[in-house]
């Protein structure tokens, strides 16, 4: 096409056809006419208006872009919705904790109607609704509320035979514990949101799960790995039924118990009594039913023996062939520290052992001196808080001003509350080889385990403490637990309780530490038992022996061949091979000749 | 021939026209019947999750143990119960318990049963009877 400039063409034309138009047409036509010398302003005039017009636009789209969302109801119900959690299983793939899908009914207060009709209808379907509830519920301005959570197939029927408009239905992930209250300490709970609360569901949580759903993410079941713990659910089962009969039988206040593995740091079964339902939440959070393993801090009594005894050995301040003088009671200003089964006589190390001597304990404690004892209790973890996956803890109680007399009593487990969890820590690196390994309730190899392992003692000295165990379980206090065939080693501890800021002797709290088989360890087992009485048939003793040794035989017979661990029939060959080097010549085989 | 040409070109527009609308009404008739599928899908995951769940739940020990105590007359398993494959005692050779004992009775010789040694009509005599 031509394009005419205005000097050429146009501008006769214009002026010629105006000549012959009629006055009001010429003004018309002036008025759409654009020269660029008569109408500047008229252009600049539209320019502006334009110009404005598009800041107007820009600026609400700036409005808009920036305005929190209108709550569309798509995203009000994915944020409402119960997100999926990956299952929990057992070490042998059995289910702990799983997702089952439910339906929920939820309404769009502004798109209902007659909201007094919906009420009386909706209550007249779900009859455990609260009307004035729901009816303040329905009156909101919200875009979205719940009605129900969790229905059955046939209300989700009867409300859709409603035909409410702006009532609906979504489907939401609802947590199940099929196993009930078994491993519920580990397991934790989760709220109806399906969020953990509590234990590993919290740690799954903690590990980005949250973080996923919260930015939207669709998680469902299928594209959640499951989480294998290390727990192994019928250990657990049996573990947490001979603690409850031993509860019983003894009348005790609570009690816990637990198998560690000494070579991986897992914990193959833990229970504390009493527990819960992770179903139902609310009895979670109650104080009486914390996890005494892992949050429950306990002056551990005689088990504590062998650390100190590993400690005087470690320091090369005592072999198994020394001496120490347990004839008098040991005096410390208004302090005195007495033996339960007094000897009065001059003790060889494995005597102060499997005599349980408080003063031996002391004086092997003494003889490493404050600071040694402080350094080596931090380096085997007993005097920090202990972290493992689940996120409930506790920090040890520690002396304010550790002195002289602290060292001398936290020697034989008074002083220091620590959480039996972390107990079992540092006993399992006695018996292990010496190596500290931080228990962990996740699935893991003796490979992995190494890697963090830290060395805290030499071998020979887990081997020197792996002789006194099985010694004590030949002829010291561990006997009703050395279960035929698996060679254990074991160790009681009976700790009278502070009550009204006195060590009340009628108030004890009893643990007691298996190593099974001692020769080459494999679990360690503690029971604990939290004011345990008398019975006749133990001759009214409330010691360790009678009521912890026996819950953690039971759980020796019981678990072991579950575990894999069959019983031999001929005692292991030379046990311990390296005990000629630590002193012991006369005492080689199993300890005979120990009295 | 240019009009025959035309006939021929409209025909094969509408032609394809046909099959692409066939094509594209087959592709939606196929992605509803995956989303069918996949709600299908969706469906039979949630029911193996509850039936998993519900399997579990009713296996759990507690109720196993309940069941056995009240059903079985079996008694918890002690160590002394675990023997080596060694201590298995041998099978024994296999013998003919009963066989023997009739044989020691002297059940198995011939039996000094008289016969009936008269001829009967039939011949039906146990004795004849083979």
């Amino acid at each position: 096409m031509h394009v005419t400039t205005p000097d050429d063409g146009l501008e006769p034309k214009t002026k010629a056809a105006g000549a012959e138009l009629p006055r009001w047409r010429r003004i018309l036509r002036d008025l759409f006419r654009t020269r660029i010398d008569k109408s500047a302003s008229r252009i600049r005039l539209v320019a502006t208006l334009f110009s404005c017009l598009f800041l107007i636009i820009a600026g609400r789209l700036i409005y808009l872009g920036t305005k929190p969302d209108p709550q569309s109801l798509k995203r009000a119900v994915s944020e409402a919705v119960a997100a999926a959690r990956p299952a929990i299983l057992d070490r042998n793939g059995e289910v702990l904790a799983a997702d089952v899908q439910n339906m929920s009914v939820y309404a769009e207060p502004r798109r209902i109607l007659d909201k007094d009709e919906a009420v009386e209808l909706l209550t007249a379907v779900l009859p455990d609704l609260d009307a004035n509830d729901l009816r303040e519920k329905l009156g909101s301005r919200k875009g979205f509320v719940w009605i129900k959570r969790g229905i059955s197939r046939r209300e989700q029927q009867e409300v859709f035979r409603l035909g409410l408009p702006g009532v609906n239905f979504q489907r939401e992930n609802k947590r199940i514990y099929p196993n009930g209250p078994v491993a519920a300490h580990v397991l934790g709970a989760t709220n109806v949101d399906n969020q953990g609360i509590a234990g590993i569901e919290k740690y799954i949580d903690g590990q980005g799960l949250a973080d996923l759903n919260g930015a939207g993410f669709r998680l469902t079941p299928e594209n959640l790995n499951p989480i294998n713990l290390s727990l192994d659910l019928h250990a657990t089962y049996i573990v947490r039924e001979e603690l409850r009969k031993g509860i019983e039988k003894f009348k005790a206040k609570a009690g816990a118990a637990a198998i560690l593995d000494v070579n991986t740091g897992e914990v193959i079964a833990m229970a504390s009594l009493p527990d819960f339902d992770p179903s139902n939440p609310v009895d979670a959070l109650k104080s009486d039913n914390i996890d005494r393993m892992t949050v429950g801090v306990y002056e551990m009594g005689s088990t504590f023996k062998a650390l100190s005894i590993a400690m005087a050995i470690e320091a090369n301040k005592a072999n198994l062939a020394s001496r120490v003088d347990a004839h008098t009671s040991l005096r410390y200003g208004r302090f005195t520290i007495h033996d339960f089964h007094a000897q009065n006589r001059i003790l060889s190390v494995p005597e102060v052992f499997t005599y349980s001597s408080n003063i031996g304990a002391a004086r092997l404690a003494l003889m490493v001196g404050v600071d040694g004892h402080q350094d080596f209790l931090r380096k085997m973890g007993q005097l920090d808080r202990m972290r493992t996956e689940l996120p409930e803890s506790a920090e040890p109680l520690k002396p304010k001003r550790w002195s002289e007399i602290s060292t001398a009593t936290i020697a034989f487990g008074q002083g220091l509350n620590v959480a039996p969890l972390q107990a079992m820590m540092a006993v399992g690196a006695l018996m292990n080889g010496g190596y500290l390994i931080t228990p962990t309730f996740l699935k893991r190899s003796a490979e992995e385990a190494r890697k963090v392992a830290v060395r805290v003692v030499r071998p020979e000295t887990s081997e020197a403490m792996r002789y006194l165990m099985r010694l004590n379980a030949e002829v010291g206090s561990a006997k009703a637990a050395d279960k035929k065939g698996y060679f254990v080693g074991g160790k009681t501890g009976t700790a009278d309780k502070q009550f009204h800021g006195h060590y009340a002797s009628d108030r004890v709290l009893t643990t007691f530490m298996a190593i099974v088989p001692s020769d080459q360890p494999r679990y360690l087992v503690l029971a604990m038992m939290d004011e345990p009485q008398g019975l006749p048939e133990t001759g009214g003793y409330r010691t360790a022996a009678w009521n912890s040794g026996a819950v953690a035989g039971a759980i020796v017979e019981r678990v072991m061949p579950l575990l894999g661990l069959p019983p031999r029939f001929d005692p292991p060959v030379q046990p311990f091979p390296d005990l000629p080097k630590l002193g012991v010549t006369a005492l080689n085989n199993n300890g005979s000749g120990a009295h | 021939m240019i009009r025959f040409l035309n006939a021929l070109a409209i025909m094969a527009l509408i032609g394809s026209a046909l099959y692409a609308y066939s094509i594209k009404y087959e592709t939606i008739f196929y992605s509803e019947q995956i989303v069918k599928i996949r709600h299908d899908i969706d469906r039979e995951h949630d029911a193996i999750a509850v039936l998993e769940a519900e399997w579990a739940h009713l296996i759990r020990p507690e109720r196993i143990q309940a069941l056995a105590d009240k059903h079985l007359d079996l008694q918890p398993q002690a160590l002394n119960q675990i023997v080596r494959p060694n201590d298995v005692p041998e099978r024994q050779v296999k013998v003919d318990m009963i066989g023997r004992k009739l044989e020691a009775l002297g059940l198995s010789e011939p039996t000094s049963t008289p016969i009936d040694i008269t001829p009967t009509d039939n011949g039906t005599t146990p004795s004849s009877q083979q």
